[in-house]
């Protein structure tokens, strides 16, 4: 009953909601809802962008010898395509997510400082466009690689103060986002909404945003120095100087370790709502899920120079973040298993997001165990640079962190809209996706451990037939993608209307407490404390 | 939004930003220090 008025409240305040209208709505937006939006509309724009870039990497790849490109153009493609696609498509995605959910999970209003959110978005299509500008400068853009490592970036042309200034922004973006994101979860839970009654979507961003807030000035930080070596005489990374290109490395990966976890950890907390969802089963090991994730993001702090083992380190080092990285793989398994648990004996169903949830499993750990064998310091330098590398990272990433983006949409996208999408053609989707992805990357396991190298735009012909089959996957990959966007389309526009507030059977959380579609204000009074306990799910 | 929570807002706006800002200035500092020697 008490649902029920609290919904029907809600639906009232919805009617009285007084929205902005027209351009003002996206221009001057304070909503969370909104803003999340417009996020997740950037995000799908630079996954298509990046996309269109790999796929002209793969076509190149196709066959041996120099068939469309000349390699400086086909280098800027390998380094804007992950500059792209980690700064602007995989980010931005999970700041889309939490901006929607956050404040639903922990029964807020809205977030805790709304006009830096609008500020922290709005950053980032000047970012985008002054980065995809290098591509028309003097020089071409840049060619150097997402990590920018000195002297080979500060040989860029025009396009290099251009990058420095894009990247500056994306991370003032990440920082502002990820205060927004802490002090909210910090000072704006309902009260009742205990740290530990907290869904894991929002435990997973609250870490993140942590890790966020002390990694991205690190690589602002390590930028800055590039700059002030190109343009003001100074000479940290420039050993001619008396400075040392191994400290870029060593500050890069500082930052550049966490970073792979702030990609990953929200897709921890997405994979934790979905499985207990169509399971029908509360979380197996909530608890132990919240400490794992605590775990895995202070070890990534003490893992960085597992990146660089081949520069040259003294061996207690090299033992050091060996062993230090091998240590993740305990928090991982928890999870792992935790999750596993959850569906044992579960009354399980499969819809598009239990499918995603599941290939994710799946498809991380060949991943996350690929990672592992990266990890040890004698198979790394055979490893190192390979094609074995570029499989490993992009198993962790595609079918890691896209494929729980693709599963939290499909999650939540009833919830938003109040529609509910075409299950056939989501099926499609995910089916088509998972087997391109693999026809993709599996065969780049291959061509690693038979010494192709990574970042280059011709290769020997013994490797042909892997790159031919490679490029395949990623065309159907690509192509497979469009169909994302009609089935959210076509949702949107025509989808059978959501009657119930609790969109999926066995879900569980705030979020499903509202009324769908969700109100444009979400909780203006705080839900009671029967609703948080009710919507808890352990 | 209440006075009180809007202070608890605004007090941990600015230790997060300053954090940020340390870690920033720091690493910058620690390469400083670390090319003098």
């Amino acid at each position: 009953m008490a649902e029920h008025s609290n919904a029907a409240s809600h639906a009232d305040h919805d009617h009285h909601d007084h929205k902005p209208h027209g351009w003002r709505r996206w221009v001057f937006a304070t909503n969370h809802k909104d803003i999340g939006t417009m996020y997740l509309i950037f995000a799908c724009t630079m996954f298509f962008i990046g996309g269109f870039m790999a796929m002209l990497i793969r076509l190149e790849l196709f066959k041996p010898g120099m068939q469309f490109f000349d390699p400086q153009f086909f280098n800027s493609m390998t380094t804007m395509h992950a500059l792209i696609m980690i700064f602007g498509a995989v980010m931005p995605a999970w700041t889309g997510l939490a901006n929607w959910m956050i404040p639903m999970q922990v029964g807020a209003p809205d977030m805790a400082l709304p006009r830096l959110n609008n500020f922290s978005f709005w950053i980032l299509p000047f970012a985008f466009t002054l980065l995809i500008g290098t591509l028309f400068v003097p020089g071409g853009a840049p060619a150097g690689g997402w990590t920018m490592y000195p002297p080979l970036v500060l040989q860029n042309g025009a396009s290099f103060p251009m990058l420095i200034f894009a990247v500056h922004m994306m991370g003032a973006s990440s920082i502002l986002g990820a205060i927004n994101v802490v002090v909210t979860i910090m000072n704006m839970r309902a009260p009742g909404m205990t740290l530990l009654r907290m869904p894991l979507f929002t435990w997973t961003w609250l870490i993140t945003a942590y890790l966020l807030i002390a990694v991205m000035p690190v690589l602002a930080g390590a930028v800055t120095m590039l700059l002030t070596d190109h343009f003001f005489g100074t000479t940290f990374f420039t050993a001619a100087g008396g400075g040392d290109p191994v400290m870029f490395q060593h500050i890069f990966w500082f930052f550049g370790h966490p970073e792979v976890y702030i990609l990953i950890l929200p897709a921890f907390g997405i994979v934790s709502e979905i499985i207990p969802t169509f399971s029908r089963k509360p979380l197996f090991g909530y608890e132990a899920m919240v400490y794992a994730t605590a775990s895995i993001a202070f070890l990534s702090f003490i893992v960085w120079a597992h990146h660089m083992f081949t520069v040259g380190m003294p061996l207690a080092a090299q033992l050091f973040f060996m062993l230090s990285t091998m240590l993740i793989a305990v928090p991982t398994g928890v999870k792992v298993f935790n999750w596993t648990a959850t569906m044992w004996k579960g009354s399980l169903t499969f819809e598009p997001p239990m499918l995603f949830a599941l290939a994710f499993l799946f498809l991380f750990s060949i991943g996350g165990f690929s990672g592992l064998m990266l990890g040890i310091v004698p198979a790394d330098y055979q490893y190192q640079d390979t094609y074995f590398v570029v499989a490993h990272f992009h198993y962790v990433l595609v079918p890691g962190a896209i494929f729980a983006i693709m599963g939290g949409v499909y999650y939540w996208l009833p919830k938003w809209v109040g529609n509910m999408y075409d299950m056939t053609l989501a099926k499609w989707h995910f089916w088509l996706s998972t087997i391109f992805v693999n026809v993709l990357f599996f065969p780049q396991h291959f061509l690693g451990l038979a010494g192709m190298p990574r970042r280059i735009p011709d290769y020997a012909v013994q490797f042909t037939d892997w790159n031919m089959v490679s490029s395949i996957g990623g065309f159907g990959f690509g192509l497979s993608q469009l169909l994302f966007v009609y089935v959210i389309v076509k949702c949107v526009w025509s989808g059978k209307r959501v009657e119930t507030g609790r969109v999926w059977e066995g879900a569980h959380g705030l979020e499903w407490e509202l009324p769908t579609p969700a109100p444009y204000h979400s909780w203006t009074e705080a839900p009671s404390d029967s609703i948080i306990a009710k919507g808890a799910a352990h | 939004m209440d006075e009180q929570r809007r202070k608890a807002v605004r007090r941990s706006t600015l230790v997060f930003s300053l954090i940020a800002l340390a870690f920033y200035l720091g690493f910058i500092v620690m390469a400083v220090v670390k090319g003098g020697r």
